[in-house]
This record gives C-alpha cells, sequence and structure tokens, in this order.
C-alpha cells in the first residue's frame, strides 16, 4: 500500500472534519469525535493539528485555497470580464451544490464565529488566496476597460455578498428551483453593476 | 593627454549643462578632459566652427530630443551629429531626451526621438553607431554618472551595459533602494500625506521609485540628499516613458495599483499586501519624533 | 543714398543661441534685429494635461531658472483656487530655494559670461563652486537641483528639521565667506548692503573691482543705456513690485496690462507694458527697492551695463543675507503642507502669477477647465529685455546697441542682459 503524504492527510483530515462540523455544529464537535470519524488516536491527531482552533483556521484557508484555484484558472483565460463573472458565479454556486460543507463553512462558521479566528487570521490573511484572485479580476477589468473604476470594497460587497447571500437563500432551501438555474440572471445583474460607462 | 569630448546639443533645456557644474570635483574633471566645444565652458571652437566642418575628437556627448527640424548655427542637428557620430570613438547620449526622446518628444511637430530610442522602440537612423553608444538617462543626468562614465571610457574600463544601453553600475539599481521611506512600502503603510518625513508615495502619490532605474537614492544628489526623501514621488525620469501622465497620482484600478515594482507579479505582490495591512505597526502609523 | 551694411552675427553660450543682425550705417550700427530661431513649443506640450503635470514639465523650461519656473507654476495653479491656505512656513522655504537659484545664476553669469566679454578667462571653478553650494541648499530641502518638483499646490512637500536649517546657514556662510574672499577681498559684504557709494568699489581688490575698473579704463562706463524704464512683477517677502520711470516709482501695476506679441523675424514674443517696452532684471529690482548702491550708480552712469553688473552683484550679497534672516524667522512647527478643500478635477479657472527670476520678472498664466490645462502662457524676462521692436520704435537691447560702432562691443551689451536663450521662445 502506498505511503500517504503528511500532507495529503492533513487534507483528508479538513476535508473529513469539514464534513463533521457542517452535519452536527462547530462547537459540539470535539476533537475525539474527528479522531473517531477518521479512524485515528487524538495523540496522532494532534500531530497534525495542534488545536481545534489552529484545525478551523487551517480549513478556512484550505477552501480559500481550493476556491482561488479555481478563480485562478479563470482568470487565465483570454476572455472578457462579462465571461468571467458568468464562471465565477457558476464554479461558486456548483461548489456551493457538489461540496456544500466548504461555502457553509465560510457563510456559517468562518463568518459566523469570528471570535475564533481572531488570532492569526487578521484582516482577510486566511482567505487571501480567495480575495487576490478578486483583486486581479477587478483590477484587469478595471484596466482593459470593462468594469468601472471605484473603490475595491464596494465591488468586493456586491459581488460576494450576492453571492453568499443566494447561497444562504439555497442553504436555508427557500429557493422554489436549484441554484444553477439562477446563474445567468445573476451573472447579468453583476455584470450591470459593475461594467464601466463605455460599455 | 586629455581626452577631447564635444558636448553638442540638439533639444535641450540645459538641465544636463547645469547639473554637470555642479560636478564637486570639475577642475580635476578639466585637467583629463578638454572641451572642444561646450555650451556654456568656452571651448577650442565656437559652435559654428564645430558645425561648418569636422573637429578631432574622442567623445561625442549628445544632449538634448534629436530633431532633424531642429537647427544650431543653422545646420540640422541630425547633421551635425551624423558628421560626429562617423569619427568618434565613443557616444554618450546625455539625459533622457538624448536617450528616449524624453520632455521634448512630447512636441509632436519636431518629431524627436531619443539617437538609439524613441521610449522603448528602437529607431533606425543612427542605428549602425549602436556598437560606440553608453545612454546616460536621467533628467537631468546626474553629475557623478556622467563624470564616471567618461573616465570609464577614456581609462578603457568595459561596462556592463543593459538593454538600453545604460551601465549597470548606475542603472542596475531601482531609485526605490536607498530611500528612507523604505519601512512604509515594506509594511504597505499607504497613510502618506505631503510635507511629513514619513510615509511612502507609491500607494497614492505616484511614486515610480519601484520601477525606476537609477541610483538617486544610492548617490543622492548635490551629495546630501533625494527626491523621494525630500517628499516627493519619484517620476520615473530615467526610464523610456518619462515624462508620462497624471504624474503625481499612483494609478490604481479598483484601489490596485497599475503598476507593480519589476519583476514583482501581481499576485504576490497582492498577497503580501494583504498579509502586511492585517496588521498594525504602531510605530510606523505614528510620527516619527512622536513618543 | 548711403550704403547699409548689414552684419549678421551668431551669439552663443546664452542658454542657446541667438541672432543678431545689425544694419550699419556709415560706421554705426543703426539697428540690429533680435532673432532666436527656434521654439520648443512647451505651450503644447502643456495643453490638455492634467494640472499638476505643470510642476513636472515646467521645471524643462529652463536648466539654469527652472525653479523659477516651478514656483512660478504653482503660484499660477493655486490662484486658481477659490479658497487655499499657504503656511508661512511654506512661503518662506518657497523664496529661500528660489533666491538661492537666483544667487547661483548671478556668480555663473559673472564668472562664465562676462569675464570673457572682458578678454578675461572663464573662471569655471569658481563658478562651480558658487553653483554646487547654492545647488546643495536647494537639494537640501527639494531633494535635488536642478529640476524638482517639491512645491506642490498647497505648500511644499519637505518636513525640515533644525538640522536642515544649520546645513543650510553654513552654506551661506560659505557662500558670504566666497564672495569675501574672491569678489571684493576684505570685503565685508553687509557694509555692501548698505554702502551709498559705488566709486568706492574701484579702490578694492577682487574680482568684481577689477571687471569695474576695466569697464572704466575702456571708457565703458556709459555703455548700454536704454530707456531707463523698469518693471518688476514678482512681489515676495523681499522685491517690491511696480515700476520706475527713471527714478520715479509707479507700485500700481496689473498683469493685465502685459501684451505677449508675436513676431514675425522671431520665435520669441516681444513684451510690452501698456503698449510700452520695459527693462527687468536686478537692476531694475534694485531701482524698485531703492538700494542705496544702485541708485548712486544709476545717479552716476544711468542704465547702462556698469549698473546691469553692480546690480546683479550687489543683489546677491544683499539676497544672502535676507535668506540667513528668514532662516531665523521660520516656525518649524507650521505645516509644511495645507491639503486644499477643493478637488483639482473640480476646478475650471484662470490663473497669473509672477515671480522674480534671476533674469527679472517671470508671468505664467494657466487656464484650467476641469482640471486640465486648457491654455499655459510663460511670459519670461528675457522676452521683456529682448523684445525685437522697430526701427523706429526699438526693445530695450536694441535701444542699448544702437549707435554703436563695433559688433563685439554689441555683443557686451547683448550679453549684459543675461539672456536665457530656452526659457524666450520656451
Amino acid at each position: 500500500m502506498a505511503r500517504v503524504s503528511r500532507d495529503e492527510k492533513r487534507k483528508t483530515i479538513m476535508y473529513r472534519a469539514l464534513k463533521l462540523f457542517s452535519k452536527e455544529g462547530f462547537y459540539t464537535t470535539t476533537i475525539p469525535d474527528i479522531a473517531k470519524e477518521l479512524g485515528m488516536s487524538v495523540g496522532n491527531f494532534y500531530n497534525y493539528f495542534k488545536s481545534k482552533d489552529i484545525l478551523a483556521k487551517e480549513i478556512i484557508k484550505y477552501i480559500s485555497a481550493y476556491l482561488g484555484e479555481k478563480l485562478k484558472e479563470i482568470n487565465e483565460m483570454p476572455i472578457s470580464s462579462k465571461e468571467k463573472i458568468d464562471k465565477i458565479v457558476k464554479i461558486y454556486f456548483e461548489t456551493a451544490v457538489n461540496e456544500p460543507e466548504m461555502i457553509e463553512y465560510f457563510l456559517r462558521i468562518y463568518l459566523a464565529n469570528r471570535e475564533v479566528f481572531k488570532e492569526g487570521c487578521e484582516g482577510m490573511i486566511c482567505v487571501s488566496d480567495f480575495v487576490t484572485e478578486i483583486m486581479i479580476f477587478f483590477e484587469e477589468g478595471v484596466r482593459k476597460g470593462e468594469l468601472r473604476d471605484q473603490d475595491f470594497f464596494s465591488a468586493f460587497g456586491l459581488f460576494m455578498g450576492y453571492l453568499g447571500g443566494m447561497v444562504f437563500l439555497y442553504g436555508e432551501e427557500v429557493l422554489p428551483q436549484g441554484l444553477e438555474s439562477y446563474t445567468e440572471d445573476i451573472s447579468l445583474n453583476i455584470y450591470k453593476a459593475l461594467k464601466s460607462d463605455e460599455n | 593627454m586629455k581626452t577631447k569630448i564635444l558636448w553638442f546639443q540638439a533639444v535641450s533645456c540645459n538641465g544636463n549643462v547645469h547639473s554637470f557644474l555642479n560636478y564637486p570635483y570639475i577642475e580635476r574633471f578639466l585637467e583629463d578632459f578638454t572641451f572642444v566645444y561646450h555650451p556654456v565652458i568656452e571651448g577650442e571652437f565656437t559652435l559654428e566652427d564645430i558645425v561648418k566642418s569636422y573637429r578631432k575628437i574622442d567623445i561625442l556627448l549628445i544632449d538634448g530630443t534629436i530633431s532633424r527640424h531642429f537647427k544650431r548655427a543653422d545646420k540640422s542637428v541630425t547633421d551635425t551629429i551624423s558628421m560626429y557620430a562617423l569619427n568618434a570613438k565613443y557616444i554618450v547620449t546625455v539625459g533622457t531626451c538624448a536617450t528616449f526622446g524624453g520632455i521634448f518628444k512630447e512636441n509632436d511637430s519636431l518629431q524627436g526621438s531619443g539617437f538609439l530610442f524613441l521610449e522603448e522602440k528602437s529607431v533606425e537612423k543612427f542605428s549602425k553607431f549602436r556598437k560606440k553608444v553608453v545612454s546616460l538617462s536621467g533628467c537631468p543626468v546626474h553629475p557623478d554618472v556622467l563624470v564616471n562614465t567618461l573616465y570609464m571610457l577614456k581609462e578603457n574600463i568595459s561596462l556592463m551595459l543593459d538593454k538600453y544601453k545604460r551601465p549597470k553600475e548606475f542603472f542596475a539599481y531601482t531609485v526605490h533602494n536607498g530611500c528612507t521611506r523604505n519601512e512604509y512600502f515594506e509594511y504597505k503603510i499607504d497613510n502618506h500625506r505631503f510635507g511629513e518625513k514619513e510615509g511612502c508615495m507609491f500607494y497614492d502619490h505616484g511614486c515610480r521609485a519601484p520601477f525606476t532605474h537609477g541610483s538617486c537614492n544610492k548617490i543622492l544628489w548635490n551629495e546630501v540628499n533625494s527626491k523621494t526623501r525630500a517628499g516627493q514621488p519619484c517620476f520615473g525620469c530615467t526610464q523610456p516613458d518619462f515624462p508620462g501622465r497624471d504624474l503625481f497620482v499612483t494609478k490604481k484600478n479598483m484601489g490596485i495599483p497599475q503598476y507593480m515594482p519589476f519583476d514583482v507579479q501581481k499576485r504576490a505582490y497582492l498577497t503580501l499586501s494583504g498579509v502586511a495591512k492585517a496588521f498594525k505597526i504602531e510605530r510606523l502609523e505614528k510620527r516619527l519624533f512622536d513618543d | 543714398m548711403t550704403k547699409k551694411i548689414k552684419i549678421q552675427k551668431l551669439i552663443e553660450k546664452i542658454e542657446g543661441e541667438a541672432k543678431l543682425k545689425f544694419q550699419f550705417d556709415r560706421d554705426k550700427i543703426d539697428f540690429v534685429d533680435i532673432i532666436f530661431p527656434f521654439s520648443r513649443e512647451m505651450r503644447t506640450i502643456l495643453k490638455h494635461r492634467p494640472a499638476f503635470d505643470a510642476l513636472a514639465i515646467n521645471p524643462r523650461v529652463c536648466g539654469i531658472c527652472g525653479h523659477a519656473h516651478l514656483i512660478a507654476t504653482v503660484k499660477a495653479l493655486e490662484s486658481c483656487y477659490e479658497n487655499i491656505q499657504i503656511s508661512q512656513k511654506a512661503h518662506i522655504l518657497r523664496d529661500l530655494t528660489l533666491s538661492f537659484e537666483l544667487i547661483q545664476n548671478h556668480f555663473k553669469w559673472f564668472y562664465l559670461t562676462l569675464l570673457p566679454l572682458l578678454k578675461e578667462k572663464q573662471d569655471v571653478a569658481k563658478a562651480a563652486a558658487i553653483s554646487s553650494m547654492m545647488a546643495k541648499a536647494i537639494a537640501i530641502l527639494a531633494g535635488q537641483y536642478p529640476h524638482n518638483s517639491y512645491a506642490v499646490v498647497g505648500g511644499v512637500v519637505c518636513d525640515p528639521t533644525y538640522i536642515e536649517i544649520r546645513q543650510i546657514k553654513s552654506i551661506l556662510k560659505e557662500a558670504i565667506n566666497f564672495f569675501e574672499t574672491a569678489m571684493i577681498i576684505n570685503g565685508d559684504t553687509y557694509e555692501l548692503t548698505t554702502c551709498e557709494k559705488s566709486d568706492l568699489l574701484f579702490t578694492k581688490k577682487g574680482d568684481l573691482p577689477t571687471v569695474l575698473n576695466k569697464i572704466e579704463k575702456n571708457g565703458w562706463l556709459a555703455l548700454g543705456k536704454s530707456y531707463d524704464r523698469f518693471i518688476v512683477f514678482g512681489e515676495n517677502g523681499y522685491f517690491k513690485r511696480g515700476k520706475s520711470i527713471k527714478t520715479r516709482i509707479q507700485p500700481h501695476i496689473l498683469e493685465k496690462f502685459v501684451e505677449e506679441i508675436p513676431n514675425i523675424k522671431s520665435s520669441a514674443k516681444n513684451v510690452t507694458y501698456k503698449n510700452k517696452f520695459y527693462e527687468t532684471g536686478a537692476l531694475s529690482r534694485a531701482m524698485l527697492l531703492k538700494t542705496p548702491l544702485i541708485k548712486d550708480s544709476h545717479r552716476r552712469y544711468g542704465d547702462s551695463l556698469f549698473s546691469r553688473i553692480l546690480a546683479r552683484v550687489c543683489e546677491s550679497v544683499k539676497l544672502l543675507h535676507h535668506c540667513l534672516t528668514l532662516l531665523d524667522e521660520i516656525d518649524l512647527s507650521e505645516p509644511s503642507y495645507i491639503e486644499p478643500e477643493q478637488k483639482i478635477q473640480t476646478i475650471s479657472a484662470e490663473g497669473v502669477s509672477a515671480v522674480e527670476a534671476a533674469r527679472g520678472s517671470l508671468i505664467h498664466k494657466v487656464i484650467l477647465k476641469d482640471g486640465l490645462i486648457r491654455e499655459y502662457q510663460i511670459i519670461t524676462p528675457t522676452q521683456w529685455n529682448l523684445s525685437n521692436g522697430t526701427k523706429e520704435y526699438p526693445g530695450i537691447a536694441q535701444k542699448a546697441m544702437i549707435g554703436l560702432k563695433d559688433i563685439a562691443l554689441a555683443e557686451f551689451v547683448f550679453k549684459s542682459f543675461d539672456v536665457c536663450s530656452v526659457c524666450t521662445t520656451q
């Protein structure tokens, strides 16, 4: 049997912990619960993550890197900002549907439990992979004249607030249709809000 | 044996001439070099003599944007330059105008350019002299840069030149190296206000130092200071695209600077920025002399 | 019909060149055209640019008086604002650096331009020494010299401490020491500022007395007289504004009566005040200030080149002392820069400014539309002095040359106006 690398083991732990947090709740899930789920001793678990807080932070970085990687692929495509918005919305919604724990973790655990992430996740450093890609998307869009120049946070809030809100509603099972069916309208709304006057 | 220099001007403001006159050891320089013609210092010949027929020189200095429409002593400067470029041992373009076109290329009717370059593009007319050219860009040129280059040429010291023929000894650095405001750049503290010795001008006030080649903050100006140390943004005056536009403003796209320090990827910069901005460094948020 | 001989001479080493086209009637100069061949068209370069770009571009009008252009630019832009506050400290710092450049100009002119005209050798070492001293004083505040943009709308960018002030004081004292060991050996510069007898200088030793004695020996004391009409626009803490017809002073003058007229023969434009030519420069400034030494020289020798030379040297000395006083007056605790309330992009207005550059009054006029430059007009001192008038109505320098028998002498008179070719044509 092939030896699993330390890095891959860490990823597996995070992935499974994510699912547990999602199913049972963040505060109610303990380290022994997670260790048991993975079939490892608590002592061995601590070899990978020194505490639950550290695990929590590493998970958010992991999600950020996962989404960031996907966004980077989109950013590097030679397509227009309008088309990129469409792809970003699709990827975000796909992740929300196929890996619901990831987006849920971000919305319900990261955003909702700031005190856990206070130290070591100051500002946006733990989501920097993701945020950096959004910055790159915006910067290029403005530079090419496709998007309107404005304050970064105004644009960021519009884009991410909108997507986060939709996924939240999806999680509450309020949306009459599947999340993907809203992609077209949502992409258009975002594009129309952000586009430059010349376009 | 004094090396013979011709200081010939095309479309110039004389900034390079007066910058040169600030060289601290000019008397010693004149013991080793002689000006066959100079715009201010009396030389062997008058301007009319120089233009009328070829006089023997070792080094041709060209100062100012080159335009065939511009005349000195009733002769197009390109004709005079051609005459001397052929026989001079070395050709040194003094200042950004003579190197890249500089300020006066902005006047379209002149159709001006530098000797080998118009901004970043190569120019055909004098390209056959490429091998003997050294470019000393700067607006104005720094007197140490000019004098030291001339001495290296005189002593046949081999110069390492960048792609624009600028000596790496001076131009490999960026103007950012040695600025007293570096810490504010390092930690991404973007609260600069004019009139204060604190703060970095890269974020809001258009400082081009991190992407400008030069030694201003290494060898200093007038032996004492530099523009950025004093509190002005660097205008990138040694670079091909000088003067550019909107000079006191940092071009930003959705709050993100458009121009990065040389060879720094935007992703890397943004990630570093994000990390740095998450932390508050008290000392750098305060005035230097405050408690 | 008498034969009129026409001779052309290229005058060089005047921050560029100019052509003098002489017309001789018998053996005297009947008329002379002053032709500047070329303009770099700075006005075109400035058009449509954001207003603050002018702070970077305008020093490049000239390499020897670029700093005067900077100060004139920032003041012209500031005059476009409805409400703007400049601290007294910023005013003083601007006046200091402006004065340093002015002083440097006069010394360079003396050692590099004047000496050869008197068949003496240029003293490059002395010119360079003084030049680098004053350039250093400027750089301590403004970062570098030549070509800085340390004056911005709202004040200055620098934040000096006592250390910078002390450094500058030492430099100014060095410059005074230079004067007292070279220009006038064992001279007392302070005494010179209050002295009323210009003839006393003939009895001293040094570079200045050597020059003055040579002029006297050659019988040139009355050479270079013109209309005896003077004008000064750039009022500040030191210079006084106004015009002086001989010694009669009229302090109220307005920029709106300044007219720039294109000249078909030359790339330089003529300038008049209420349709009259006026001289501007150190002599004019001294006449408006009623500087005792120059008053005396003017009384004896009129608006001759002797008075012009003396006025320049005297002004340098007076300014050195005045700057030392300013350095004591400056309150470093004041802000260097006060952010203007209005944003430049919202400004559509006309502005005008005047500063005293080495050679005389420098006027800048700007028209802004939404923070962009619509029009930019620069009127330089050499345009005043070297206006190319007609035979019936010659310009200042033309009048000074008409009647002379010798081209070399005419060149001397011409250069006694301290010509800056690049400024004149911009």
